[in-house]
């Protein structure tokens, strides 16, 4: 990833700022594209897709403001793909890919590469990628906790020409549809990728044809050197040093117990080693390939360095990643199953790095978004008795981290999107799928404690209509809550955490605490909590006038306030007891101090 | 003898547009008092009376109609002083309106910095209400009442003034919300009420209830302000009634904006494609895009084969607004604009702008950053002695001086290059906006034509049309003025909507029928409650289609009236396929879709437009060209001598070939080298390439 841009020609400043302007026009037109013609609701309403621009080498040129999970991946998934064919790409070509193994990130996701040719050559690569809503195997929608290999996971797709100078290979692409459940919906995704990437090209040749294929070229490769220098100047800033840091991946059901992330930082001068170390691989669904850990180290960066845009490619420049040896859980390798990597242990990696650099450089404080947990439903909807398959973003909604001067937002993550997909209108979802939402709403006490507080997560409780309905549990963040930083620390553990019920028609509660598969009928609901986001600094320094706020909107209890944050309040009020709360915040100083 | 006032309340001016019984009009303006707007209308009234030469109550008297583009409810929503809300939600999904369906706006993905949209309700008033209806419109939980009667005991208690309700599936089956309706009306009459299902019956819950909490939070204050504003009018001596813009492109009573004040958001910038369409008639053309720069910003908006583009589910300052409104897309870009350099050192231009106070550097208030209006004056193309007619003297050492230090020299550039630069990345900027309203409805932007609003836009539009492939240009003389031009001629709209999902194959003739029909009777009443006779009454109705599965919709019109037969639901059927295709590439004309919404507008025609003229022209003697000026072209590699026009003096008909400047009073026109531009008669200019 490291080369450095040869490009020696002088650019035209004005030039430069109206290609890197039509380069994110383009890249947004694409995404807005994908949007409006997606036909599955985890396209069209979860936004559960990416679109990104590279160049001839291919280097990635816009990273936009898709799904951070998604784009590191891309990387090296388009230098693989457009490798694969060698010298047999002509214009017109779509390829078409999942496959882990060939760089991608995990099989629900497939891609669409198409190469950009202007005067013969391929000057841009367009690439979208969209999370299928079903990639075909036992599970409807993935994610079946029991594959002990890939190949009980889903279909795996390595790079096929799906498209072949401007034909449509309709015997393939019946092949992909024919393995996967709600087909229709699925070939209306695609044929909304395919939409997206000629949406792309139309303003790509648009582009080159106006400032013509030599100053574009230019512009692009200046972007990317300015990227690298920007971010090369903020690795600078921070004094030399090597720096170790570990997080956790929860066992979450396949017994062999929590399994540890190893990181090294080394930076020197203006670059940065990133070295990761995991456990072998195991017979469960959350290794990672290199590609989608790419993905998760690159985001950990980011949310440290927070560097300005524009964003590409240039910016990871500095960095040197290494994965550890082949046949780890972050390096893994063909028979491992993974269809959970995404989130788990992506987040975790992401975890790893952004905190073993915010430990070793105080005050640049970004602290962590909750982990994905959540239930993946479907059935046979007995108004039309067709079959269906739905993403539930509204279980995975978690708060996000706090930042020097800002609480985090509530019910915005989880960490591996950023904020990137959507839930969607419930009513819709109650119109499109034999459901009912009960409850959708905010969590009390569920937000890291500190001065900066993390978002609230939400709570999330669905019944069945008229049916028996499946339900997919996957995810984690149901031990370890998201990452303080600063010195944040929450008293109460278990209400930060993911959580995941079954609630019987009697009212008795069974807490799910390992992924499964179950069937539930009307009655019976399946209720939701998500993680809360990370906190930034100690919650004793915390104004009591924002803890008063949370307290009055229930995001904190009056309970809540006295023991994370030591204010009190009065709970008729809601106002600060100014005197009771300096002798509490003065005692419990003194226990923080004696270690308590 | 009857005159016709249209008033646009804009950041820096407000425009007056006043027509004499003989069809012809005038254009004035006035600073703006952002503080208090009445007092910008004084001034204005006075400044118009002293031109028309009459007595301000003899004109007031004589005066049939007064239209008002208000900016105080956006105003309310972008400084957030509105007012104190509450609102009654179903259970379990009061907080909708704070989750914002777990999205954080692109263009914000990596800013960790970015704080979440300011709630216009905090979650302590927004309160849940136990009952439930599902999808099918049964109810499944009744309504608790006590629920409603302790929430409006705590809203007194908190010294709530406004209160909105809004439940899950109310759209289908309204029987809660209108209870609890009733119940605050007789319990808590002084409070300003919103039901979701009296601004937005439709589909999605989020939009309806932030739409309801918009109309909520404004309401209260925009009802004030007309109260002032109408009575400061009748005590000047006017007698008529005053009507109000909407941002659906129509005009709308007092009263009814008073109730529905979520539809005075935005509205300024939605009579701008009205006031195209008068010019587009009278030059044949019904293909158009209106590009109106202001200060800060510029609103890009289109006309397609004669109809406004109307969407729905539009962003305002943060809040989703699931009302119909004139598709106007908002760029940053404006001639206050800075220039600046970002953190990787590459040329930007905006959203920030020098605003009225300093100003543009060329301005002489004290400003130093380079501004898009500074990158015209290093360029020559504005009047050194005469900007925003003669308020300013233009400061051109200090526009040179912005210019190259912010500019020229940190990028290495001579002067006219990085002032040239400055315009480029502001067309990059607009050619994207203008990509957003045409290619990405599904029209080709090379087959419309241009019209400029704002003072600024005509001194670069052919830059811009030429960008673009575009060969005509409308310049309307009243372009500074253009949205209270289009205010003024506007016809009243409203808009009535219904949802009723179902697939084509199981759609219930009778009952989309009588949908239509309730709904259109429900408009003709309340045109005629406004004083229109029958004849002047038109209805407009339209379904929202999409494919099933898809979460957006096509928004198709019937071109039918009255009762529909299955023959013509075929054919709004065909036409949802075709217009699929336009705006998406494709159509799968096998696969039968589904209705989403109906909708029906009620316009009650003004025939303002009809009678309208031309601008009323001064009898002026003498020669046009008044004097030559250097200016700059990137076809001539430097700075040549231009002719400039006193657009004053120039006859209808009369043809220029560029390079020439026009100067009309408030707006400046440059003719590019290959352009030649022509007045025609309706005080308009048209340029052609």
């Amino acid at each position: 990833m490291s080369s450095q841009g040869k490009e020696k020609r002088k650019v035209d400043p004005i030039t430069l700022a109206v290609v890197r302007g039509s380069l994110e026009t383009t890249q947004r037109q694409m995404t807005l594209t994908m949007e409006r013609t997606g036909r599955s609701s985890v396209v069209a309403v979860s936004r559960d897709f990416s679109n990104a621009i590279f160049n001839w080498t291919p280097e990635m040129i816009v990273q936009g403001q898709d799904l951070p999970i998604h784009l590191g991946s891309l990387i090296l998934a388009t230098q693989t793909i457009s490798k694969y064919f060698k010298d047999n790409i002509e214009p017109g070509d779509v390829i078409i890919h999942n496959d882990p193994v060939y760089d991608g990130s995990h099989t629900l996701d497939w891609c669409q590469y198409k190469p950009v040719y202007f005067e013969n050559e391929i000057v841009f690569w367009l690439v979208s990628k969209g999370h299928m809503a079903d990639g075909g195997g036992p599970v409807p929608g993935g994610y079946n906790p029991d594959a002990t290999e890939i190949y009980a996971e889903s279909l795996r797709i390595p790079p096929i020409k799906i498209i072949e100078a401007g034909k449509l290979k309709k015997d393939l692409f019946n092949l992909l549809v024919t393995n996967v459940r709600t087909r229709e919906n699925i070939s209306g995704d695609l044929r909304a990728q395919l939409g997206a990437l000629r949406v792309g090209e139309r303003n790509l040749l648009a582009l080159l044809k106006k400032y013509g294929k030599e100053e574009v070229k230019a512009c692009v490769s200046e972007l990317l050197n300015l990227s690298e220098r920007h971010m090369r100047g903020l690795i600078q800033e921070l004094p030399d040093g090597v720096h170790r840091g570990q997080a956790m991946v929860e066992d979450i059901g396949h017994g062999l117990g929590d399994q540890p992330v190893d990181v090294e930082v080394e930076v020197e001068g203006d670059g940065m080693k990133i070295r990761l170390e995991a456990p072998p691989q195991i017979p469960f669904y959350t290794n990672s390939y290199r590609a989608n850990t790419t993905s998760a180290a690159y985001l950990g960066l980011v949310m440290f360095m927070k560097p300005e845009p524009p964003y590409n490619e240039g910016m990871y420049r500095p960095i040197e990643l290494d994965y550890g040896p082949h046949g780890t859980m972050v390096n893994a390798k063909e028979p491992a199953p993974h269809v959970a990597s995404t989130t788990c242990p992506a987040e975790t990696v992401t975890d790893a790095v952004r905190n073993t650099l915010a430990a070793a450089y105080p005050g640049r404080a970004s602290a962590g978004w909750g982990h994905c947990s959540a239930i993946n439903v479907s059935g046979i909807d007995p108004r039309s008795q067709a079959e269906y398959v739905h993403m539930m973003v509204s279980t995975l909604a978690c708060g996000a981290g706090a930042v020097e001067g800002l609480d985090g937002w509530h019910g915005v993550g989880p960490q591996a999107g950023l904020g990137g997909a959507t839930c969607g209108e419930q009513e819709q979802l109650e119109y499109g799928y034999p459901l009912i939402v009960h409850d959708y709403s905010i969590t009390k006490d569920s937000a890291a404690a500190g001065r900066f507080r993390g978002g609230c997560g939400v709570t999330c409780e669905v019944e069945p209509v008229g049916h028996e309905m499946t339900v997919v549990v996957w995810g984690e963040g149901r031990k370890y809550p998201a990452s303080n930083t600063e010195g944040a620390k929450s008293v109460w553990i278990d209400n930060k955490l993911c959580q995941v019920e079954l609630i019987n028609e009697d009212g008795s509660v069974e807490t799910i605490l390992e992924n499964k598969v179950l069937k539930i009928r009307p009655g019976q609901r399946i209720r939701t909590t998500s993680a809360g986001g990370g906190a930034v600094g100690p919650p004793l320094a915390r104004d009591p006038r924002a803890v008063a706020g949370d307290v009055l909107n229930e995001k904190v209890s009056v309970e809540g306030a006295r023991v994370e944050y030591g204010v009190v309040i009065d709970p008729k009020s809601h106002q600060v007891d100014e005197v009771a709360t300096t002798k509490l915040r003065a005692e419990s100083q003194d226990k923080v101090h004696h270690g308590l | 003898m009857g005159y016709k006032l249209g008033i646009d309340t804009g950041g820096t001016f407000t425009d007056f547009v006043v027509f004499r019984e003989d069809g012809t009009w005038e254009l004035s303006k006035t600073a703006s008092t952002p503080e208090h707007p009445p007092k910008a209308i004084r001034e204005g009234l006075l400044q118009i009376c002293d031109g028309l030469k009459v007595d301000q109550k003899e004109f007031l008297a004589n005066c049939d109609y007064i239209i008002y583009g208000t900016t105080v409810g956006l105003n309310s929503l972008i400084q957030h002083k509105g007012a104190k809300l509450g609102l009654f939600c179903t259970k379990g999904h009061q907080d909708s309106l704070e989750l914002r369906l777990a999205h954080k706006e692109d263009g914000h993905r990596y800013d960790f910095y970015y704080p979440p949209a300011e709630m216009l309700v905090p979650r302590w008033l927004r309160i849940p209400v136990e009952e439930r209806v599902n999808a099918a419109g049964e109810v499944l939980t009744p309504l608790k009442e006590e629920d409603v009667r302790a929430g409006i005991q705590k809203f007194k208690e908190a010294g709530v003034d406004s209160v909105g309700v809004c439940f899950l599936w109310s759209f289908l089956n309204p029987t809660h919300e209108k209870r609890v309706g009733k119940i605050i009306r007789e319990e808590f009459p002084d409070a300003y009420l919103t039901l979701s299902v009296d601004v937005l019956p439709q589909i999605r819950e989020y939009t309806r209830v932030s739409t309801t909490a918009v109309n909520g939070f404004v309401g209260p204050v925009l009802r004030n302000s007309i109260q002032e504003i109408e009575s400061m009018l009748h005590d000047m001596g006017y007698r008529n009634p005053i009507r109000y813009m909407q941002c659906n492109g129509g005009i709308s009573s007092g009263d009814f904006i008073s109730r529905k004040a979520v539809y005075a958001i935005n509205s300024g910038p939605a009579a701008g494609p009205t006031a195209s369409l008068f010019f587009g008639e009278r030059a044949k053309l019904s293909n158009l895009l209106t590009l109106d720069m202001g200060g800060t910003s510029t609103d890009i908006s289109i006309v397609q084969d004669g109809q406004v583009d109307i969407v729905k589910n539009l962003e305002v300052e943060r809040y989703l607004l699931g009302i119909p409104l004139v598709n106007v897309v908002n760029i940053g870009a404006g001639g206050g604009s800075i220039a600046w350099l970002d953190a990787q050192r590459i040329l930007r231009v905006g959203p920030q702008s020098a605003e009225a106070i300093p100003g543009p550097a060329c301005y002489g208030q004290g400003g130093t950053e380079a501004t898009v209006t500074d990158a015209l004056s290093v360029l020559g193309y504005l009047n050194p002695d005469y900007l925003l007619g003669g308020a300013f003297k233009l400061d051109r050492d200090a526009a040179h001086r912005a210019v190259r230090e912010k500019v020229a020299e940190p990028l290495g550039l001579t002067m006219e290059r990085a002032a040239l630069g400055v315009f480029d990345v502001v067309n990059s900027n607009m050619i994207g906006g203008i990509r957003a309203v045409s290619v990405e409805r599904g029209y080709d932007p090379r087959d419309l034509v241009f019209v400029a609003g704002g003072g600024a836009t005509s001194a670069f539009l052919g830059r811009l049309a030429a960008d673009l492939d575009v060969k005509r240009v409308l310049i309307p003389k009243v372009a500074s003025g253009l949205c209270a031009f289009g205010e003024a001629i506007a016809d009243v709209k409203h808009s009535h909507m219904a949802t009723y999902i179902t697939h084509f194959s199981k759609l219930d003739l009778g009952r989309l029928n009588g949908i239509l029909s309730d709904l259109e009777s429900t408009g003709r009443k309340d045109l005629e409650g406004e004083g229109f006779s029958p004849e002047d009454i038109a209805i407009q109705r339209f379904m929202e289609i999409r494919y099933a599965d898809q979460i957006h919709e096509c928004t198709v019109p019937i071109p039918f009236q009255g009762e529909l037969s299955e023959e013509n639901v075929g054919k709004v059927k065909e036409l949802f396929h075709r217009r699929h295709e336009e705006i998406y590439t494709y159509c799968e004309p096998d696969n039968e879709p589904e209705l989403v919404n109906v909708e029906v507008n009620g316009i009650g025609l003004t025939r303002a437009s009809s009678r309208a003229v031309g601008q009323a022209q001064k009898k002026g003697a003498g020669e046009s060209v008044a004097a030559g000026r250097r200016a700059y072209f990137p076809e001539n590699k430097d700075y040549v001598e231009v002719p400039v026009y006193d657009g004053r003096h120039i006859k209808v008909g009369q043809s220029i070939t560029g390079p020439a400047i026009i100067e009309e009073p408030t707006t400046t026109i440059v003719v590019f080298p290959d352009w030649k531009i022509e007045l025609k008669p309706a005080s308009y200019y048209f340029m052609t390439r």
